[in-house]
């Protein structure tokens, strides 16, 4: 603990002279607006709120944010509706900056009717003709998207509730998911983060979450150091293969061997073998991968009678084959 | 962390060795005291020093709480993810600075033919500012393009003469007719296009990439850039590495230039007469310099420092291999051209690009100038096509035959247009043109754009835009997209404000473009 004051101090001392501490500050918070996507409240009350989730999820399982106002209601009017009507403006006498406030209503009295979307001034603003000088929000500010009005209306017609559980709500477009795939390309990675991070240490290759989306897989990268990864390597891949949707191999150490432990990437889709040692005797273990779209095979000694076999693989778009004895051009 | 592991990422802003949460003004204690009771409970689970350090921060604030556990173990993780699965993994921008005429080049203007020499309509150029080179002049007579156009690939694109080998991929490209920028002079128009900013300072698009995604492959530089030999030099801009620093984010997002000749990066080897070993010895004596000294002021600017020093160590044996293009087969120099061999031309840099490219680098930037035809364009022009013609189409192909293409973006352009009219003397075969913000051209391939297609038009003058305007903030967006970056999401506070790469300024994706 006195090394987390002293650092403090030091740190604090530094404030007045600059630099260190101001990029410090921004380091942190940029952490934080990189994130801001979640259209959460404010930076500093979301950063509590998670705090809060977070240490709950470490405990238990069940968290008290839950709610649908909460998680799907609340941030609605923080993005388009709280610069007018929250701590600093009150346009029409009106805040929506919480649920009391919402519920208080406006200069013409409560804007939410409970259980009558269509009677709640509140909803009549957002769905009227936007040309309407009482259009919401004013000043030809960015309308509500057609999801937005949706979540607004389940609200309401269910109740307007402000404890009701996310989950008790029916009929709310999911969130947008950051715009990618909804279907789910391989089961959450995160229970096995803690494997995950084993083999990447052991192994020397990075097993990458393609992107925030958790089920939107991994990527098998060897790039750093492809020529630590080798038959043996993969066949240790076993605990998280049906994680693994990318596999970036080219200049790695393998074998037709280690083709038996990539068969068992079920959910695998893309698969580069640019110049490694597999053949065409081994290029048939993959035909059990269905989900595969794209084989890389430049600069292998694999032939027309190793990719044959792949034209069983329906789901397969590209293969490459440039710089091998496949005569062209390779069977797409 | 152990900076000397071969995992060690790139990026100091995860790498754990920063001032902890702990030491930062402005944050709830409430968020610090949770921040110190997962790093207790990391020390618990045996998984070392620090662990949480800047990932977990970074976790802490930027993943939703179900996430949080199960990320911050992993070391060298990326703090930042891509917001969606992206189709690009690497890019590849071909900056043709000084602007070559969209004229001659991708903005086929037929009707031009039967003007010439016609004055530019007052009403087409609306009294627009012009440059100190032509405000002089008291005609603006319409100079129509000296190279004629055919109808190439399947899509059945016009394709100027000037481009034979590239109207040969011309089904793989996304040409866009329409960008526009702010600025009507090189040096902040090259900085708007390569920083999206015309004032120096700001990070440059290689440099956010590898802020938001770090590196795929820790032995090389994530961003790197080449400048070309020139094939003859007239009015030729200075390029410097503002264009490709990495502003307000950690020095480590630099580009890294690589060079043509004996010694691709300075100051790599070793200096003669020591060996490896001491030069190990040396850079570890001077890393626990500079630990001793971050111990004592916490500025992370030191472990930028360090993390410099070890990756100019891993360089040394990561760039002569890249370099050696000993072992590449004849079909190579076949397709790029017997000038790929001279390192420095942009052949080689394009080669260079694709080897860089197959290695994992994110974005390779090649500078190739002269393309500034104020007077003597006919002429200047074909000797600049000339010499990035084939390299170019080279490059495509090369990635396209080896599966690359599919996740690597290529992009293509200068930094603003040119005008319609003639800027001095105009003959029936001579002939110059001056700045055009207004409008130009660019194509993209690759990397999830969609192939074949052209977007936006300008006017029979090319002189303003009729359809689908898209700003080089557009174009920023829509590359950042490509690699499942928001570019609204991907900012960094400074001087108080969430910088992006896009500004402030409406910008957008333009789906039109995404395959
Ligand atoms: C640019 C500022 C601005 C924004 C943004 C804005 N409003 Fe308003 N709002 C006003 C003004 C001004 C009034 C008062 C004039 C009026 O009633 O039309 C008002 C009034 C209202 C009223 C009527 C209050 C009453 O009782 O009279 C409602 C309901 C309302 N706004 C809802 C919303 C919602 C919901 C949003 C977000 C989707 C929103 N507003 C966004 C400016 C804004």
């Amino acid at each position: 603990m006195t090394s987390w004051l002293s650092r403090a101090f030091s740190v604090a001392r530094f404030v007045r002279s600059g630099k260190a501490a101001l990029f410090s500050v921004a380091r942190f918070v940029r952490s934080g607006t990189a994130a801001s996507s979640a259209r959460r409240p404010s930076l500093l009350s979301r950063a509590g709120l998670l705090g809060v989730a977070s240490l709950v999820i470490a405990v238990s399982s069940s968290r008290a944010e839950d709610t649908f106002f909460a998680q799907r209601v609340a941030p609605i009017f923080e993005e388009k509706c709280v610069a007018c009507h929250g701590e600093k403006k009150q346009k029409g006498k009106l805040r929506l900056d919480s649920f009391a406030q919402l519920m208080r209503g406006g200069e013409g009295g409560g804007v939410v009717k409970a259980g009558a979307p269509k009677a709640s001034e509140l909803f009549i603003r957002v769905t009227m003709d936007p040309t309407d000088e009482e259009f919401m929000p004013a000043d030809s500010k960015p309308p509500l998207t057609p999801d937005e009005v949706k979540v607004l209306e389940v609200w309401i017609a269910a109740g307007a509730s402000e404890t009701a559980l996310l989950s008790s709500i029916k009929g709310a477009p999911a969130l947008a998911a950051p715009q990618g795939p909804t279907v789910a390309l391989a089961p959450d990675w995160h229970p096995r983060a803690l494997q995950i991070a084993q083999l990447e240490k052991t192994l020397g290759l990075r097993l990458v979450p393609r992107s925030h989306v958790p089920t939107d897989g991994l990527v098998l990268r060897t790039a750093s150091s492809p020529g630590r990864c080798d038959d043996a390597a993969l066949a240790q891949l076993a605990s998280v293969a049906d994680l693994i949707v990318e596999a970036e191999l080219a200049r790695t150490q393998i074998t037709d061997a280690g083709l038996t432990a990539i068969a068992a990437f079920a959910n695998l889709r893309a698969l580069d073998l640019t110049r490694t040692a597999v053949t065409s005797a081994g290029v048939g273990k993959l035909v059990v991968l269905k989900k595969l779209e794209s084989i890389n095979l430049t600069s292998t000694a694999v032939d027309d009678a190793g990719v044959a076999p792949l034209r069983s693989v329906a789901s397969l778009k590209n293969v490459w084959t440039f710089d091998t004895k496949v005569s062209p051009p390779g069977p797409r | 962390m152990n900076p000397s592991s071969p995992d060690h990422h790139l990026c100091s802003d995860h790498c754990g060795e920063n001032p902890t949460v702990w030491d930062l003004p402005h944050v709830p204690l409430g968020l610090k005291r949770e921040w110190l009771d997962l790093e207790t409970r990391r020390h618990f689970l045996g998984q070392g020093v620090k662990a949480l350090g800047w990932a977990g921060l970074a976790t802490l604030l930027g993943r939703s709480a179900p996430n949080l556990l199960a990320n911050a173990p992993i070391p060298g993780a990326p703090a930042m993810l891509p917001h969606y699965a992206p189709k690009a993994k690497r890019a590849i921008y071909l900056f043709m600075a000084g602007s070559p005429s969209q004229i001659e080049t991708w903005d086929y203007k037929p009707t031009l033919a039967d003007l010439f020499d016609k004055d530019l309509p007052e009403s087409v150029r609306g009294g627009q500012t012009l440059t100190g080179m032509t405000a002089s002049q008291t005609r603006f007579p319409i100079a129509p393009s000296l190279y004629k156009f055919a109808r190439q690939g399947k899509a059945g694109r016009f394709v100027s003469e000037l481009f034979p080998y590239t109207a040969k991929v011309s089904d793989e490209l996304c040409v866009i007719k329409s960008l526009h920028t702010d600025a009507i002079n090189h040096e902040p128009a090259i900085l708007q296009l390569t920083t999206g900013n015309m004032f120096p300072g700001k990070p440059s698009i290689g440099s956010w990439l590898s802020y938001g995604l770090g590196a795929m492959n820790a032995e090389l530089p994530t961003f790197v850039v080449m400048t070309s030999k020139m094939p003859h030099r007239t009015n030729v801009q200075a390029l410097s590495n503002r264009l490709w620093s990495s502003g307000f984010l950690s020095p480590e997002h630099a580009a890294v230039a690589l060079r043509s000749g004996s010694d691709p990066v300075l100051y790599l080897n070793n200096p003669k007469g020591i060996a490896s070993d001491v030069r190990r010895a040396m850079i570890d004596g001077v890393n626990d310099l500079n630990r001793q000294l971050f111990e004592r002021v916490g500025d992370p600017e030191i472990n930028a420092r360090i993390s410099q020093y070890e990756m100019a160590f891993r360089m040394q044996t990561s760039v002569p291999e890249l370099t050696d293009f000993s072992n590449e087969p004849q079909s190579t120099w076949d397709l790029y051209g017997p000038k790929a061999k001279e390192p420095g031309t942009f052949a080689y840099n394009c080669l260079m690009a694709r080897r860089l490219a197959e290695r994992g680098v994110r974005f390779t930037q090649i500078f190739l100038r002269s393309w500034d035809q104020h007077s003597r364009l006919p002429t200047n022009i074909k000797l600049m096509a000339e010499d990035s013609d084939q390299p170019t189409y080279a490059l495509v192909t090369d990635l396209k035959r080896r599966g690359l293409l599919d996740d690597t973006v290529v992009i293509w352009g200068g930094e603003f247009g040119r005008t319609v009219y003639s800027q001095g003397a105009l003959t029936p075969d001579n002939y110059g043109r001056d700045h055009h913000p207004r409008c130009f051209s660019m194509w993209m391939a690759g990397g999830g754009v969609k192939p074949g297609i052209s977007y936006g038009e300008t006017d029979d003058f090319s002189y303003n835009i009729v359809k689908n305007p898209m700003h080089i903030r557009d174009l920023h967006a829509t590359i950042l997209h490509l690699f499942g970056l928001d570019h609204n999401k991907l900012s960094f506070k400074f001087q108080g404000l969430d910088q992006k790469l896009t500004g402030v300024l409406p910008s957008k994706v333009i789906n039109d473009l995404l395959a």
